[in-house]
């Protein structure tokens, strides 16, 4: 930056500063604010009510359950291969992610274990999911931001993982692809290659979206420094995924809990940022798309021989029990509780979902912020609609 | 965990141990019942007075500084059935038969759920507490994990949980004009009653199958 | 404009003008479930380009748009604003119901909160089906809309059985 455009730049934030002044002779009244719930802003049906002082912010209100549908009530009459169909529409960018906690748990009760091709084909598929869901934020943060070019490479780029799992499991979206006891088929030919091209596809995408989004000025000043999480708030409540990675918290259950997935046999990196900012949060998820296409990589290297499907019964009858299993999703920790009678259907099941939590912090985090940057905040926060309402 | 890891794993679960006993220190006779499965998972049921210093007790002695969920459990079946089989439940009510309560025992209809974990163990926790069927009412959460918020207000709209000092217990999901809490088992899913589920045939016997359990192919699922 | 609503317009300017509209239709995506994603892919990804069948899906507002795809499940609690949306649409006004929740509650069909089908409370001109439909199912639907619009007389308008893509 040269002499001049730093004169320039000293002059416009005394002018600046002198409007602000001017704005705090003026007595400002507080003004409501309603944001949804439909709004290309909140990409979802999330509807906020803010309070604005000014350009301030002095409280925020999320208003949830436009998109409610009532999973925990409805998995009560559904038997649990139905339930699997169901799940899959909580996150609807990664859904094989969300079988997986699900058929994990009642494997759990069941004591049945999937063989270990199957454990392998899993993985790469959670992973696949994962990178299916946060290429599209990659793209999608720079809409919020402003830049409407991102999102068009994330879609261009999406539908080669998106070819990748259809071509495994028939569904683009919602393959309802794990059983209990493994997966329903085997994989086609010739896909483990396919799949290098388009983790190569993605790998480049990252570097891209590192140039064009994390690297560019305007993201870097809209983002560092706004919108900061602490590490015991965020703890407190319930943060997890990138949010509590990208404050510092050194947890993944990938790495740190018998999920039954083969990620704790693979060599990867979990990653953190010390920041807790929206351009942390954005970083970190970076690195998790490129971490993610490791992992595939090395599931393509390692998937053994064998059979995809235990022995399990035709009829599925879970035993009498509780189990609370969760995994890392790619929002977050997804839990399910399952409360199980011994019956064709569950007695009750507990859906922790990730950003449901990750949500629950935002009127904490956004008393106090700019309105401009409360788009930013709740981009960087990162949330499927589905997946707060259930 | 696997069920091959089950095996493997001791028998004793020190890190859990240690954590019942630690609770049992804090809450005295507030902690009710507890099982440890060792290297799988732990729960305890706290009496419902000790709610709120069993979330601290967790939160300081404890190391759980993260709030995973909080949610409850209505362990009244419901009088309509279940809701599966037109042909069976029918729209008046039945005796719903007795309570049977799961892990840790029970003594009421609902139960609270809800689960913290310690990041730096990985270990994790489920706490319970009973709570009675005609007024349910329990200390707010809120002083040890700010982010029970919203639990609480869900666990509120659901089942009809009131939580002491709670700031804004108001619906969370449902419209204003909801009546009812959804997730309690007596709350019927009316669209059932008009329409059968044809889904029902799915989990029929298929001729000739009798009691098999074993599988043949393994598919479970599809007829 | 008012001739057109009343179907007195002489036969020529009729097919002028609905070749026009047709080619021009502003579509705003009221994109609410998954299928808010599909739709996306269809609107918005260079792979489906949607533009190629001069449909353009940037409308600022439902004030400035001819035809409203509602993608996803309609809850009971977002019914009022997807009524509201429609009634601010300017006539002549199409409707596009993507997806099984829409069309009909779908896998949600018993549960307490959702609407089961966008049909109970707005008019659907096209049904596309699927669990999200496929982006090309959905350009299908916009093409038998087209199809429709062109031959269309306005006075006749709404006497038709809806559009089931299949």
């Amino acid at each position: 930056m040269t002499a001049t455009t730093d004169a320039r730049k000293l002059a416009y934030i005394a002018g600046q500063a002198a409007d602000a002044r001017v704005n705090v002779e003026l007595e400002t009244e507080g003004m409501t604010l309603n944001i949804g719930p439909q709004h290309p802003a909140t990409h979802g049906t999330l509807r906020i009510i803010v309070r604005l002082d000014g350009e301030r912010v002095i409280a925020a209100e999320p208003v949830m359950g436009y998109m409610h549908r009532g999973y925990e009530k409805l998995t009560e009459v559904r038997t649990y291969p139905q339930i699997t169909t169901l799940v899959n529409r909580i996150d609807w960018l990664g859904s094989f992610a969300n079988e997986v906690p699900f058929i994990l748990a009642a494997e759990r009760l069941m004591e049945v274990e999937a063989p270990p091709r199957a454990q392998w084909i899993r993985t790469a598929l959670f992973e696949l999911s994962r990178i299916a869901n946060v290429v599209l934020f990659l793209g999608d943060m720079g809409v919020q931001l402003g830049a409407i070019t991102p999102v068009f490479f994330a879609f261009r780029d999406r539908e080669f993982v998106l070819n990748q799992i259809e071509a495994v499991t028939g569904g683009r979206f919602h393959p309802n692809f794990d059983r209990i006891g493994g997966l329903k088929d085997d994989l086609p030919k010739g896909w483990i290659d396919e799949t290098r091209g388009v983790l190569d596809r993605i790998r480049t995408f990252c570097d891209e979206m590192e140039d064009l989004v994390a690297g560019n000025e305007i993201f870097q000043a809209r983002t560092r420094g706004i919108g900061v999480i602490p590490a015991d708030v965020g703890l407190s409540y319930g943060l997890s995924g990138a949010n509590i990675r990208a404050s510092g918290v050194d947890w993944d259950l990938r790495r740190d809990s018998e999920m039954g997935l083969v990620h704790r046999e693979l060599d990867w990196k979990v990653w953190t940022h010390p920041d807790g900012d929206s351009f942390a949060r954005y970083w970190v998820r970076l690195q998790e798309v490129r971490e993610a296409c490791t992992i595939v990589g090395q599931c393509l290297d390692g998937i053994p021989s064998g059979p995809v499907m235990a022995k399990v019964p035709r009829i599925i009858k879970v035993p009498a029990g509780e189990a609370y299993v969760e995994t890392e999703n790619p929002l977050g920790i997804m839990g399910y509780y399952i409360v199980s009678k011994g019956e064709l259907v569950p007695y009750r099941v507990k859906i922790r979902s990730a950003s449901f939590n990750n949500v629950s912090i935002t009127p904490w985090l956004l008393k106090g912020v700019y309105v401009p940057d409360v788009i930013s905040i709740l981009a960087s926060l990162y949330f499927i609609l589905g997946d707060i309402d259930r | 965990m696997d069920p091959v890891d089950d095996v493997e794993a001791p028998a004793v679960d020190a890190a859990r141990d240690d954590l019942v006993a630690t609770l049992a220190e804090a809450l005295g006779d507030g902690l009710v019942a507890s099982e440890v499965q060792p290297g799988v998972d732990v729960w305890v049921r706290v009496a419902a007075d000790s709610w709120l210093a069993a979330g601290v007790a967790l939160r300081d002695r404890c190391g759980m500084s993260y709030f995973n969920f909080l949610s409850a459990i209505d362990w009244q079946p419901s009088p309509f059935g279940r809701d599966m089989d037109a042909q069976v439940d029918g729209p008046e009510a039945n005796d719903p038969g007795p309570m049977e309560w799961g892990t840790t025992g029970g003594e009421t209809r609902f139960q609270l759920l809800a689960r913290v974990h310690n990041p730096a163990t990985g270990l994790g926790v489920t706490v319970k507490a009973d709570l009675p069927g005609d007024r349910p009412e329990v200390d707010s959460w809120i002083p040890a994990y700010a982010g029970a918020d919203w639990h609480e207000r869900e666990a509120w709209e659901m089942f009809g949980i009131d939580f002491r000092g709670h700031p804004n217990q108001v619906h969370l999901y449902l419209p204003g004009a909801f009546e009812g809490n959804p997730l309690r088992k007596d709350y019927p899913l009316l669209a059932r009653r008009i329409k059968p589920w044809p889904g029902i045939v799915d989990v029929e016997l298929m001729p000739g199958d009798g009691d098999d359990e074993s599988g043949d192919d393994g598919e479970g699922d599809d007829a | 404009m008012g001739l057109v609503e009343n179907g007195k317009l002489p036969k020529p300017l009729t097919a002028l003008l609905n070749v026009s509209r047709k080619y021009s239709l502003w579509v705003y995506q009221w994109g609410l479930a998954c299928c808010a994603i599909e739709m996306g892919a269809a609107f918005g990804s260079p792979r489906y380009d949607v533009m190629r069948l001069g449909v353009i899906p940037f409308p600022a507002s439902p004030r400035q748009a001819d035809l409203v795809v509602v993608s996803g499940t309609v809850t009971d609690k977002m019914a009022p604003a997807v009524k509201r949306l429609y009634e601010q649409m300017p006539d002549p006004k199409y409707v596009i119901s993507m997806g099984s929740c829409a069309n009909c509650g779908g896998p949600y069909w018993d549960s307490y909160s959702v609407t089961k089908g966008v049909d109970q409370i707005i008019p659907v001109d096209v049904y596309v089906p699927g669990c999200p439909p496929r982006p090309e199912a959905l350009l299908e639907g916009i093409v038998l809309l087209q199809e429709r619009i062109r031959s269309e007389d306005m006075g006749e308008r709404r006497n038709g059985d809806p559009i089931v893509v299949s």
